[in-house]
């Protein structure tokens, strides 16, 4: 039964097991499950494990029970050529309402989103290929996107949900908020870093070491020897190194901070550097990177089990790399290319990851991205990324 | 005690259920699965579970995770020094070679020992590392573990309900969760936070609730906040607030808002909630 249903599931790509659907058919034999609301709540506690596919969960649910359409794979150049839209409808709103054939005033009650997902479902139509999501538009009357649930407002909760449907709940689409495209907040960052750490014992010796006291005390003819051993801490030195200069990583600011936060509040010994683009003969421990310069060689005479983070875009000319003069604050210009600096920085610490908030697929654009991640590992500063991440940091060499 | 007859959970004298969790509860303990909350910390997981054990006049075992914990721990402890003592003293009633009697159950161990079937609340397992967590799902789902020190084996008598809550973010491991049932409890509604508040309160004023209940809400959408207050903050702040005898409900809607250190935590929180409230007055 419902085998439709749970390859509809997996095709979307919520990772549903064969066990958790035999698990499903246990429950609808013994006579568990005896409407569709409780198959709609059932089906879910049993198949889907995490929160993040709940919104996708809502969908396949809505499809399959009442054929509501499942929303195409835009993708990206759908997603790019709406938002050039939207662009164009900011600089001139009339033009782009004439070139719709929209009325202007109709236009202008849509919030940015709903524009977007308007223009998204006008370029599907116009290719011709996507018939189907056509069939959002009307449904709801005044608003040209009907209840495709992409308000900005995010999860759309309509009063005594209780009484409705299941199918009725399932479209509403309750869950938006939690689907994986979430941005990358403070818990989940905090969730990725969590392993980041080296116990070493420290403090008072006040935890017995139940071998070798009976040793001792074999040793001492009997006489009971009590030996005590120091509690297991966490030692664990970090350097994060910022990029939080420049108009290339402004739209990244959010998630930096958040890991700045984080970092500082977890860590107990992290220091916070600041450069620009890259790193020269200084970093900066002030965010204006004015008061506090610290050379760089200087690191040399910390402990090499420090593990360095690096954070920045890692996007910038390529001559601000390589040329001798490179930098262009006039002050620091040492004569060692940034890139010899960077050399520096991997060898004198070999804990080292580079974390990028562009987004990895986009790397192979950027010649300075390549370059840097020949030097470092480079990874995506996203919850998988940081993951990764944090797992090179804590192998042994 | 309301127990029905067919050991269904309905929720309890302190707890508001939602239906929806309701029935993943009783679908859980009829499947004889454990069933994995998630959700922000405040919107009453681990109440859950006392409210099942409530209900069900169960009793509870709680097992609170610890990052250092070792499965062992949570199943049986073999208390050598207590053995190593008695042997060289030989004042105490204990057989000395009988190691049985230098067997401590763990909370694991408690509930497979009980007499009656209880209530298994594994608080906060993304504490602990994964290999803690797969093991820990192996006996639950085989429902015994050996005591190495004597070469037994324990079998749980009663099969326990099983509660496991995680606040975190990250999915559990893949065997993890193909081993239970799974619910997100989302943060309440300002509706079912009214009845929330009118379960824990037996008489408060109407405006006094409605009014905290927005001013809380709107507190909770303040930006870049750290640590946001739930439940259990709210509570208590109307608690604060009921007790203290100059205050005014309609004072909240003006914008005064005393005790903030009550549903702020955090320094910069506090701060931040602090100006940001202060503005809203003068206007």
């Amino acid at each position: 039964m419902f085998l439709k249903f749970f390859y509809t599931l997996r095709e979307v790509g919520i990772p549903v097991s064969p066990t958790s659907f035999l698990t499903l058919q246990k429950a609808l034999h013994k006579g568990m499950i005896n409407s569709l609301d409780d198959f709609y709540t059932c089906a879910r506690a049993v198949l889907v494990k995490s929160e993040r596919y709940f919104d996708l969960y809502d969908q396949v649910f809505a499809h399959h029970f009442d054929g509501v359409p499942l929303p195409e794979d835009g993708g990206f150049e759908i997603d790019e050529m709406a938002r050039g839209m939207l662009d164009e409808w900011l600089k001139n709103p009339k033009q782009m309402a004439d070139a719709l054939g929209m009325d202007e005033a109709t236009l202008k009650k849509m919030t940015p989103d709903e524009l977007i997902e308007y223009f998204k479902t006008r370029l599907k139509d116009q290719d011709g290929r996507h018939d189907g999501g056509s069939k959002w538009i009307g449904t709801g009357g005044t608003s040209p996107v009907g209840h495709s649930g992409y308000h900005p407002g995010g999860m759309r909760v309509g009063g005594e949900s209780r009484n409705k449907s299941a199918v009725k709940v399932a479209n509403e689409r309750r869950y938006k908020d939690y689907s994986t495209q979430g941005p990358l907040t403070q818990a989940k960052m905090g969730e990725a870093l969590k392993r980041l750490r080296n116990l070493v014992p420290s403090g008072a010796r006040d935890k017995i070491n139940i071998d070798e006291t009976i040793k001792e005390t074999l040793r001492n003819g009997g006489e009971i020897e009590l030996l005590f051993d120091r509690a297991l801490k966490d030692r664990l030195k970090v350097i994060l190194a910022i990029d939080n200069g420049g108009w290339s990583m402004d739209p990244y600011i959010r998630v930096v901070q958040t890991l700045f936060d984080y970092a500082r509040s977890q860590f107990k010994e992290v220091k916070t550097y600041f450069f620009h683009n890259t790193i020269y003969d200084y970093v900066w421990e002030d965010s204006a990177r004015y008061k506090k310069p610290k050379n760089i060689m200087e690191f040399s005479r910390l402990d090499p089990d420090t593990r360095l983070i690096i954070l920045g875009d890692a996007s910038m000319a390529p001559y601000e790399l390589m040329a001798h003069d490179g930098s262009i604050h006039i002050t620091e210009r040492s004569g060692r290319p940034s890139l010899d600096q960077l050399k520096f920085l991997a060898k004198t610490f070999p804990h080292t990851v580079w974390l990028n908030p562009v987004s990895e697929s986009m790397w192979g654009y950027t010649h300075s991205i390549m370059a840097i991640s020949k030097l470092f590992p480079m990874y995506e500063l996203s919850l998988d990324g940081l993951e990764k991440a944090v797992e090179k940091l804590m192998a042994k060499n | 005690m309301n127990q029905t007859a067919d050991n269904e959970f309905h929720g309890a004298k302190k707890y508001v259920l939602d239906t929806e969790l309701a029935s993943i509860v009783n679908i859980s303990m009829k499947l004889e699965m454990p069933l994995l909350l998630k959700g922000e910390p405040g919107t009453g997981k681990t109440m859950l579970a006392h409210a099942i054990a409530d209900t069900l006049s169960m009793p509870l075992i709680v097992l609170n995770v610890k990052s250092s914990m070792k499965l062992v721990e949570a199943l049986y402890q073999y208390d050598t020094l207590t053995r190593l003592n008695d042997s060289r003293f030989g004042d105490s009633k204990r057989d000395v070679s009988n190691i049985d009697e230098y067997i401590k159950m763990g909370k694991i161990g408690q509930a497979f020992c009980a007499d009656k079937r209880t209530v298994l609340l594994i608080d906060e397992i993304d504490k602990a590392d994964t290999d803690f967590q797969d093991d820990m799902l192996d006996v639950l789902d085989q429902m015994q573990f050996d005591i190495i020190e004597t070469d037994k084996t324990v079998c749980a008598k009663h099969r326990p309900v099983i509660i496991i809550t995680s606040n975190a973010k990250k999915d559990l491991s893949d065997p993890f969760l193909g081993r239970c049932n799974f619910h997100h409890i989302a943060f309440p509604e300002p509706k079912m936070m009214r009845k929330i508040i009118g379960v824990h309160f037996d008489r408060i004023d109407e405006r006094l609730a409605e009014n905290a209940i927005n001013a809380f809400y709107s507190l909770r959408e303040i930006e870049a906040i750290e640590k946001k207050p739930a439940t259990r903050e709210l509570i208590n702040w109307i608690r604060a607030l009921n007790a203290d005898p100059d205050f005014n409900a309609k004072d909240l809607v003006k914008g005064s808002m005393p005790f903030l250190g009550v549903l702020f935590k955090k320094s910069p929180d506090y701060e931040r909630a602090k100006s940001l409230t202060s503005r809203r007055k003068m206007f």
